[in-house]
């Protein structure tokens, strides 16, 4: 079933655009795709949420809409043909607002909430609370589906250090999370502020949400603030510094008179914070017995327990582990199971009526799906060449499809290819076209601003989308498509259909990531792609080890790699003589892009040039946008198979200079030739392959160069190098791959 | 003032803070009843609509004057916009004259429509409950034959 998402304005930051980006990837994981749609989207972000006026959902489509304040979207969503729901929020109370332009539209918000109840299949309630006002305004499938915290995203590692050495100023340091607007009360906390001062001079108020600078209300507070002392209205802060504010806090208080859940209490119990919180609305629901909740706001006495809260350490730690309880409860997997629970109350859509029950039964002749982001002959990165070549050869042992896309850029995802299916020899290939191309200044700034240090949900699945390739057809026709294929092959965890097509298919999903530690692997939008699918299937013990450092969790993993096999017959001295090549080379093959270490070789061979007369040629092939050139540099641009090979055949080294590599085909294909490596150190990966081969040498710095160079100048590495490459042999590969096929057959069967 | 807290000594917690108010002179909290506020109550939207289009229906009169500036610029924008108002205030009944117009027979149109809607319900719901039990007819008394002779 498609569950699609309908928000009246998504913007970075807001709650409600952030559970519905939670609430994605819960569906997923349920095998449920979807997109968002929000009637304004905030600039930038259109790869992530679509315009609401392009939601045209089939009959048997979902659309949940989420609800607060008053929105058009309500009685548009009435309109559509399809199955309907809403997940509600809560309406702040119009009293709070009385005589401001917000009054009109919390009391329509309201009026709204009943207007829906007639025409919806499904009400969620994001709280207790949420769920009872559902009933009263008339709703009658009423399902509690919390909102969720992801603990982990509030570790201390994710700390701003600037903010954090900012904080350490003041003690008993108070922390509150919220808009500064009427129903938050941020009065209260300046009143129990001034009676902390009282008992505790040096004591300090951080607050920690949006404000309007002109608002009278604000002026007013802020002249109290002032007035006092040590009290910061920060502001909007970025994820790193919510977090260092958490984890630098000593206890966190909420004044707030109306609460529909209180995601920042949440926060807080994650980051390990006392919580002290007002009882109104979901507020005692969501603490759920933890922390503590009052009812009375008398000012000296919560002044007096602030103290008690944090100059207490035994009080403190039983806080601290009773939080943690209540953070269970509200965990990923609790809401996982809660809306699983609620779509199961969903009559079944006239589609599953319609059709047959399919049996169950182990096909002789396996079907399986191969998903990559590329595919085709002319495709030269190293994850697609990998993904064409298993697929050839296991191509005898199953019924294979492979699904891509229509792009044959990786930087820009341009459909250059034809949509649609068409055959590849023995494989079919179907190709999905991608929803818009990459901009790459706009996502080289985006990524300069996200890679490196922590980051909320929203942000990290909007670099996501914006790496792309969007390829909604895709995860469209897998979900659909599920029970038709035995498995489904996943190739790289770091493109779209990998990381947003496991979750859809996990229980048939293996996944090959081609991981290796670059920034991005550290994001935890991956963590499903590691964590959920039947193997993992890693190129190399490095990466295996990788993976199961970042995740712990992490399913099964399996050193597979590739199969390597060369011409029978070679002709080095020919390559030589067509490309003009004299006496001995280095030769390395493969894209020619910035994040690939050629412009560090380059140097590094300059100065070797410089050192020795008698230097080796440095031959560059592959296609690419650097310009590398220099004294005794060769570039050849792309180069044919056979050209390679005997290119490898013939030369001193093959060189590798990319830091990030999961498995280096060219390495194996050097080796397989006999020729030793000369390898970049700082790739353990290739470090890796050269240790254990005994057949190169590596480098970190230019010294080092020099010498790796001279290693393989002067050794012998001919007999190690065959040796190694005997254990990459396709026989071996596809049997790994057949049996963790027939394993998932097998399960599915039984 | 009461503290909910199942990690907590509650009475423990608040004697303590009782007798730290207590040394400073202060008052200590009272002890009524746990005050929480429940479910907000249900809004009928025909009803609330019809208010809102009779509130809203005269386009001259103005919203309250609000900006999210701050400092000088703010005050000055909203001073700006008040002078706008006054003096201005005829154009605006001028320019917005049929708009008003437009606006009654929307909310005429609406009061009439709503009131259908709620005739047409509650006319469905006549007809969807269920039909009252037939009652058990009693047998007619027999009369006795009468005995003949």
């Amino acid at each position: 079933m498609e569950v699609h998402q309908l928000i009246a304005n998504f913007a970075p930051g807001d709650a409600m655009g952030q559970a519905a980006v939670n609430l994605q990837a819960l569906l997923r994981r349920l095998g449920h795709f979807g997109e968002l749609y929000a009637g304004e989207v905030a600039p930038g972000f259109g790869s992530l949420v679509k315009p609401a006026a392009q939601l045209h959902p089939t009959r048997d489509a979902l659309v949940l809409y989420h609800h607060g304040i008053a929105s058009e979207w309500a009685g548009r969503l009435l309109h559509f043909d399809c199955r309907r729901g809403v997940v509600f929020h809560n309406v702040t109370p119009a009293r709070f607002y009385a005589g401001t332009r917000l009054e009109e539209a919390l009391r329509s918000g309201r009026s709204q909430l009943t207007a829906l109840a007639e025409g919806m299949s499904l009400s969620i309630g994001v709280s207790a609370l949420n769920a009872i006002e559902l009933r009263e305004a008339g709703h009658r499938n009423v399902q509690l589906v919390p909102l969720f915290v992801e603990p982990h995203r509030f570790d201390p590692e994710q700390i701003d250090l600037v903010m954090k050495r900012e904080l350490k100023v003041g003690a008993p340091l108070v922390l509150s999370v919220s808009r500064v607007v009427p129903h938050k009360r941020v009065e209260d906390l300046l009143s129990l502020h001034a009676e902390l001062l009282r008992i505790r001079p040096t004591a300090r108020l951080v607050v920690i949400g949006g404000y309007a600078a002109g608002q009278r209300a604000f002026r007013q507070l802020a002249a109290r603030a002032e007035e006092l002392g040590r009290v910061d209205f920060l502001g909007k802060v970025s994820h790193g510094e919510l977090v260092a504010a958490y984890r630098g806090a000593d206890v966190y208080v909420s004044m707030s008179e109306h609460e529909g859940f209180g995601v920042p209490l949440v926060e807080a119990m994650a980051a390990d914070l006392p919580v002290l919180a007002f009882g109104a609305a979901s507020v005692p629901w969501t603490m759920g017995g933890t922390g503590i909740v009052f009812d009375t706001k008398h000012f000296a006495a919560l002044a007096e327990l602030v103290v008690a809260v944090t100059e207490d350490d035994g009080i403190r730690r039983d806080l601290i582990e009773g939080q943690q309880r209540r953070l269970a409860e509200l965990s990923a997997g609790a809401s996982e199971a809660a809306l699983a629970q609620a779509l199961a109350t969903l009559p079944p859509s006239k589609e599953v009526r319609r059709a047959p029950r399919a049996k169950q039964q182990v096909r002789k002749t396996p079907r399986v799906a191969i998903v990559v982001q590329r595919f085709g002959p002319q495709i030269t990165g190293g994850a697609e060449a990998h993904a064409r070549q298993l697929a050839l050869k296991l191509s005898p042992h199953a019924d294979l499809t492979i699904l891509t896309t229509c792009a044959e850029d990786h930087l820009t995802w341009a459909n250059t290819l034809p949509e649609g299916i068409e055959d590849d020899g023995p494989l079919t290939v179907h190709r999905f076209a991608t929803e818009a191309p990459r901009q790459m200044r706009g996502f080289n700034r985006l990524s300069d601003a996200v890679l490196g240090h922590g980051n909320d949900r929203v942000t990290e699945e909007h670099w996501l989308a914006e790496q792309g390739p969007r390829v909604p057809d895709l995860l469209a026709y897998l979900a659909s498509n599920r029970a038709q294929y035995d498995a489904f092959i996943f190739f790289t965890y770091l493109y779209t259909p990998t990381a947003w097509g496991v979750p859809l298919v996990a229980d048939k999903a293996l996944v090959v990531p081609t991981a290796h530690d670059e920034p991005p692997f550290r994001f935890d939008v991956f963590s499903d792609v590691f964590e959920r699918p039947r193997a993992l299937l890693c190129n190399s013990p490095e990466e295996q080890q990788l993976i199961q450092q970042r995740h712990p969790q992490a399913v099964r993993t399996r050193i597979v790699g590739v199969g390597v096999e060369p011409p029978r017959t070679l002709d080095p001295k020919g390559f030589a003589q067509k490309h003009g090549i004299r006496g001995p080379y280095l030769l390395y093959v493969g894209r020619q892009e910035a994040g690939k270490g050629l412009k560090e070789l380059l140097k590094h061979h300059r100065a070797l040039v410089n050192d020795f007369h008698d230097a080796p040629t440095l031959v560059l092939a592959g296609g690419g946008t650097l310009e590398l050139e220099g004294e005794r540099v060769r570039t050849l641009g792309r180069i044919s198979e056979e050209d390679k090979w005997n290119g490898l055949a013939g030369a001193l080294a093959a060189v590798a200079p990319s830091r990030f590599e999961s498995l280096s085909l060219l390495a194996l294909e050097a080796f397989a030739v006999g020729t030793p490596l000369l390898a970049n150190a700082d790739s353990s990966v290739l470090a890796g392959h050269v240790e254990r081969s005994g057949a190169g040498a590596t480098w970190h710095s230019t010294s080092s160069y020099l010498e790796a160079v001279r290693i393989v100048g002067e050794g012998s590495f001919r007999e190690q190098a065959l040796k190694y490459s005997r254990a990459f042999r396709w026989p071996k590969v596809v049997a790994a791959f057949r049996a963790e096929i027939a394993r998932i057959q097998r399960d599915h069967a039984s | 003032m009461k503290l909910l807290g199942k990690d907590i000594s509650a009475s423990q917690l608040l004697q303590q803070i009782s007798q730290r108010l207590a040394a400073r002179g202060l008052e200590a909290p009272d002890e009524g009843p746990i005050r929480m506020d429940g479910a907000e109550p249900r809004v009928d939207p025909l009803a609330f609509n019809l208010d809102a289009l009779a509130e809203h229906s005269d386009p001259t009169r103005a919203l309250p004057l609000e900006t999210h500036r701050g400092g000088v610029t703010g005050r000055a924008v909203v001073l700006a916009k008040w002078a706008f108002r006054k003096s201005c205030q005829i154009f605006i009944n001028e320019a917005l004259g049929r708009q008003q117009v437009f606006n009654g027979h929307v909310r005429d149109s609406y009061a009439q429509l709503s009131a259908e809607v709620k005739r047409l319900r509650s006319r469905v719901e006549e007809l969807e409950a269920p039909a009252p039990a037939p009652r058990p007819v009693s047998p007619p008394k027999s009369k006795r034959p009468a005995r003949k002779g």
